[in-house]
């Protein structure tokens, strides 16, 4: 046994207490990374809306950080073995959740992304991601005895990309393509051969010129404003070049908690949610904001180490999933901020305000929790 | 690799491409580190420039324009609160453009207006406030005012405006000032001036814009996304530097006009259409009165011309905008003849004892035509001749000394050249000379006959003609007009002197000025003289001569509004003179433009001037009359700096009581 990696005992040591057993089976460095990180995003946040009207997202983002750490003990507890068996109908529910969205469903900002359940509202389009990697680690465990045969698998693959087609056609773009994207991360690490996800991702690439044309007008208008964002800076331009003018200007060291003029002064609208990052970065300057890089890089490895280290293939799947969704949520959302992606809705974990966001990773870091804790397969 | 507790990775796929994962992370993270290190470490300093200025705006403090006041202190231009409308670009939706046009009533060239400056304004900070509309009424701007919490984005200021307290009085001296034009605004913008200001455009707030102006101040202020204002505390923090750089006031003209004078004239000159009358001192070439008929309100020009207004004011055949006193050269008629007399007498071609018979019109040797004197004036000297205007005996002289030497003399006494005053377009007129006559084709005596009198082809200005009037009595100086007294800081202390200036010395013998002196002393005291009964005066003795200059038949053309009175193809009026006869003071020149007759026309105009002259300015000692300043202004500041400049006028009133002083 290499490394100081997890704690290497529970069953060999009889005599101990089942709890010390369980404290000393739960994943600590994942538990504490995402504390760690969890704690800066409210601190941003506190930092994004103290002051303003918007100042109650503060309190109720720390509700929604205390459900989601409930999920995450929860999802750790439970066995993820039980929740793969009922994966189907997990994915079964998430289509019905977006189809309800993409029919009727509340308009925000243009776009039906909301389901409005009471007072609460919920994305179901970042629930469903869950619901895609369960399936997809589910898949693996099916095919794990037997040679997949292709006749099998080809309607299950299918009925992946409906997801996918639901989320795109509310439009949430961004959602849609994270999706993708992690799907074709779980299968670049799980597939034998890769060559069939090749010739996807050839169609796929035919497929643009298509896709353009169905896009929105405002979507367009996005993208166009992303590849020059300072040919229409009150428009759709506006948000990234704000959101480059805040980072740029926190330099090396920033400008101090609580004292972004970008951030205090509203220059970028709705930073809570899609530019929390930008929000970080003018405050904390270059060196907090690489520590923040580094906390999610760390994460991200950590989850990777869980999967190596799991008891059977779809336990790995599900590390795997859940580590390719949080760096693509990383890249994309840090990224777009930069002023080098396109501004797509494209939460950061755990920092973006947002209840569907952080339950989202509460209950997929609880799967990694699960795979972790019974890694030694007791 | 790590092997897992129950032997062997569980997907084996997974351990084999973990490297390319890694290595796709490390490009990823890796790409993002470096972008953060560019945009933060190598263009930190830019962007952190750019988000100060997102947030630190800054805005021109008005700086109070120097005042325009006559010899004693009365203002002339002046500067009194105004609500001005101010709006941001971001601000003005079309909702709100209507709600502002139904809440005030805002006509349709007023949104034009708007709409043209929120265009140019758009184009640079949409998060400044910019000038919507200047000198509002107080109606409208309470209306505004109570709808503020509605709309923070649209204010009324009170900022200082221009005002003329005395109206249209002495407009084409004072001038007016309008809004700049985009050329303007770009050249003038690195000179601190802002967009949407009012800038000299005529007469002296034209000609002394650099010192009436002063230098605006500015402030530093700090402003959310909204351009809201943000509180005293986060400005602080967030402003290096000086918050506020003081304005500092323009500088004041104090003219040598005596506004009482200048009222005087422009009453004399109200029954007539068009006319011009310049009086100055004769000592000093001192302009105290400077007439131009029809004028304008500069108040009305400043800022709330319409366009009606304006086309009407474009469309008046006597050219309104056209200094009729110092731009337009007329010819002068008889009053030209001291040039002629100046000429025969130094020549020895004339004396004043020769007799010439009149029998009303004269004969050139080589020229066929026969011109007409004014009447059959029988044998005259010379100082008859000047007297009754006799145009026989000039054209007699006029033809032994030939027109060069006309036009020699002519140019000593500032004919043909500006009078040096640079103000309103001043004209040189035009003294032609043989040479001039035959580049245009070919020399005749009748035009020497012509110039002899101040007809055909000489013209020049009604400011001219003062000048040389007031060099006849003063012994052969011509002066430069001197307009501007001295410049003024705002406490009253006192930045630039003006001594008059001189623009020739005339070495005409004193008895050639004399006998001119007598004779034009009858034109107006004795009988026969073709001023007398107009202008003969028992208030003042007058000495003057009048002028009848005929124009080039003239019709009006078709088109052209009708004025009562006033026809293109009639006579200019012209009166020139001085005042007292014996020892004159002032010397004044009167023209009603195509006014009929000088003696009957502009002598008595020329008299009601000078009788007012005599009765109600020339013994009154200037300083103590003015009163009170009318301050017109209401902001403190204002208030203070008109307060400090009546303290420093009447300190230097008061000490020195003239020698006219009765007790």
């Amino acid at each position: 046994m290499r490394g100081g990696v997890g704690i290497s005992l529970p069953r060999a040591q009889i005599g101990m207490t089942r709890w010390r057993r369980f404290r000393a089976a739960v994943d600590w460095p994942l538990v504490a990374t995402i504390v760690v990180i969890a704690a800066l995003g409210l601190l941003n946040l506190y930092s994004a809306v103290n002051g303003t009207r918007h100042a109650g997202k503060f309190d109720q983002q720390l509700r929604w950080m205390f459900v989601g750490a409930i999920a995450f003990a929860a999802f750790t507890a439970i066995d993820y073995r039980s929740l793969l068996r009922v994966a189907w109908i997990g994915f079964g529910l998430a289509l019905v959740a977006l189809i309800i969205v993409d029919v009727a469903g509340s308009n925000a900002k243009g776009s039906e992304r909301w389901i409005s359940i009471g007072t609460l509202g919920g994305q179901p389009s970042e629930l469903a991601k869950l619901a895609v990697i369960l399936v997809l680690a589910r898949l693996v465990s099916d095919g794990a005895g037997a040679k997949p045969s292709w006749a099998t698998l080809a309607p299950k693959l299918l009925l992946l990309c409906v997801p996918v087609v639901l989320i795109a056609v509310q439009p949430d773009l961004g959602t849609a393509t994270l999706l993708t994207l992690i799907m074709l991360s779980v299968g670049f690490l799980a597939l034998r051969d890769l060559w069939p996800m090749v010739y996807t991702l050839f169609g796929m690439f035919l497929a643009v010129p298509i896709l353009w044309e169905s896009m929105h007008r405002y979507q367009k208008d996005r993208v166009l404003a992303f590849l020059d964002p300072s040919a229409d800076s009150t428009g759709s331009g506006w948000h990234t070049l704000q959101s480059i003018f805040a980072v740029g200007s926190g330099k090396l060291l920033g400008k101090g908690f609580m004292s972004g003029t970008q951030n205090q002064f509203d220059f970028l609208p709705e930073h809570w949610t899609d530019f929390p990052f930008s929000v970080w970065a003018e405050e904390w300057g270059f060196v907090g904001a690489v520590v923040m890089l580094a906390l999610f890089a760390f994460l991200i490895v950590w989850l990777l180490n869980i999967a190596l280290r799991a008891r059977d293939a779809a336990g790995a799947v599900l590390c795997v999933g859940v580590a390719a969704m949080t760096f693509w949520h990383v890249i994309v959302n840090v990224a777009m901020v930069l002023g080098m992606a396109p501004v797509v809705g494209v939460t950061l974990p755990f920092i973006s305000y947002g209840g569907s966001s952080l339950l989202t990773f509460f209950i997929g870091m609880g799967l990694c929790g699960s795979v972790s804790l019974r890694r030694h397969g007791y | 690799m790590h092997e897992g507790g129950s032997g062997g990775v569980a997907l084996p796929t997974l351990g084999r491409r973990l490297r390319w994962v890694l290595l796709a992370m490390l490009i990823c993270f890796g790409g993002l580190v470096v972008r953060l290190w560019q945009l933060q470490v190598m263009r930190g300093d830019r962007y952190r420039e750019r988000t100060v200025s997102n947030v630190v705006h800054e805005r021109f403090l008005p700086s109070i324009r120097g005042r325009i006041l006559d010899r004693d202190g009365v203002p002339l231009a002046d500067n009194r609160p105004a609500f001005n409308l101010y709006a941001t670009p971001k601000a003005m939706t079309p909702a709100l453009r209507g709600t502002l046009k139904r809440l005030i009533g805002l006509s349709d060239e007023e949104l034009e207006k708007i709409d043209g400056r929120l265009a140019v304004a758009k184009k640079r900070k949409v998060r400044d406030p910019v000038l919507l509309l200047e000198d509002i009424s107080r109606e409208r701007a309470a209306l505004v005012d109570q709808e503020r919490y509605r709309w923070p984005d649209v204010e009324v200021r009170s900022e200082p405006y221009r005002h003329y307290p005395q109206g249209d009085l002495a407009a084409h001296l004072v001038g007016y000032m309008t809004q700049m034009t985009a050329e303007e605004a770009s050249q003038l913008g690195t000179q601190g001036y802002s967009s949407d200001e009012l800038i000299g455009r005529y007469g002296l707030e034209s000609m002394w814009e650099n010192y009436l102006r002063g230098k605006k101040g500015k402030e530093r202020y700090a402003v959310d996304a909204r351009g809201r204002r943000l509180d005293e505390a986060t400005a602080a923090g967030l402003i290096q530097g000086d918050r506020v750089t003081e304005p500092v006031a323009g500088y004041s003209l104090v003219l040598t006009l005596d506004a009482d004078l200048q009222r005087i004239a422009e009453r004399a000159v109200a029954p007539h259409p068009a006319a011009a009358v310049a009086v100055v001192e004769v000592a000093t070439g001192k302009v105290l009165a400077l007439v131009s008929k029809p004028s304008f309100d500069p108040n009305v020009m400043t800022g709330h011309l319409t366009k009606a207004e304006a086309k009407f004011l474009d469309d008046d055949p006597r050219k309104p905008f056209i200094d009729k006193a110092l731009r337009v050269p007329y010819p002068p008629g008889s009053t030209f003849k001291f040039i002629t007399t100046i000429a025969a007498l130094e020549d020895g071609q004339g004396r004043e004892d020769e007799p010439i018979v009149c029998k009303g019109s004269y004969q050139v040797a080589g020229d066929r035509n026969l011109f007409d004197c004014t009447s059959s004036h029988g044998r005259l000297d010379l100082v008859g001749a000047i007297q009754h205007s006799c145009n026989v005996y000039f054209w007699s002289l006029a033809e032994r000394v030939g027109l060069d030497r006309l036009a020699q003399v002519a140019n000593e006494y500032g004919f043909g050249s500006r009078t040096g005053l640079g103000l309103n377009g001043d004209a040189p007129g035009r003294i032609p000379t043989v040479a001039w006559y035959e580049k245009r084709g070919r020399f005749v005596v009748g035009y020497t006959i012509n110039g002899a009198t101040g007809q055909g082809d000489v013209e020049l200005t009604v400011m001219q003609l003062a000048m040389a009037y007031a060099a006849l009595a003063n012994g052969g100086t011509l002066f430069v007009p001197q307009v501007v007294d001295r410049v003024a800081r705002a406490d009253g202390a006192t930045v630039i002197q003006y001594q008059p200036q001189v623009k020739n010395r005339i070495d005409t013998p004193p008895e050639i000025l004399d006998l001119w002196k007598r004779g034009t002393y009858k034109v107006v005291n004795e009988p026969g003289g073709t001023a007398y009964g107009y202008v003969t005066s028992d208030v003042i003795t007058i000495a003057g001569k009048t002028g009848t200059a005929q124009v080039a038949a003239k019709k009006a053309k078709k088109d052209q509004r009708q004025i009562r009175g006033w026809s293109p193809s009639a006579d200019h009026a012209w009166f020139a003179g001085v005042a007292p006869a014996d020892t004159p003071e002032v010397a004044i020149v009167v023209l009603i433009e195509h006014g009929g007759p000088g003696g009957k026309v502009a002598g008595p105009v020329a008299k009601a001037i000078l009788e007012g002259w005599a009765t109600r300015v020339r013994n009154r000692q200037h300083g103590t009359a003015s009163g009170p300043l009318v301050g017109g202004a209401i902001l403190g500041r204002l208030r203070q700096i008109v307060a400090t400049w009546q303290l420093s006028q009447r300190a230097a009133a008061t000490p020195a009581p003239g020698p006219e002083d009765e007790p």
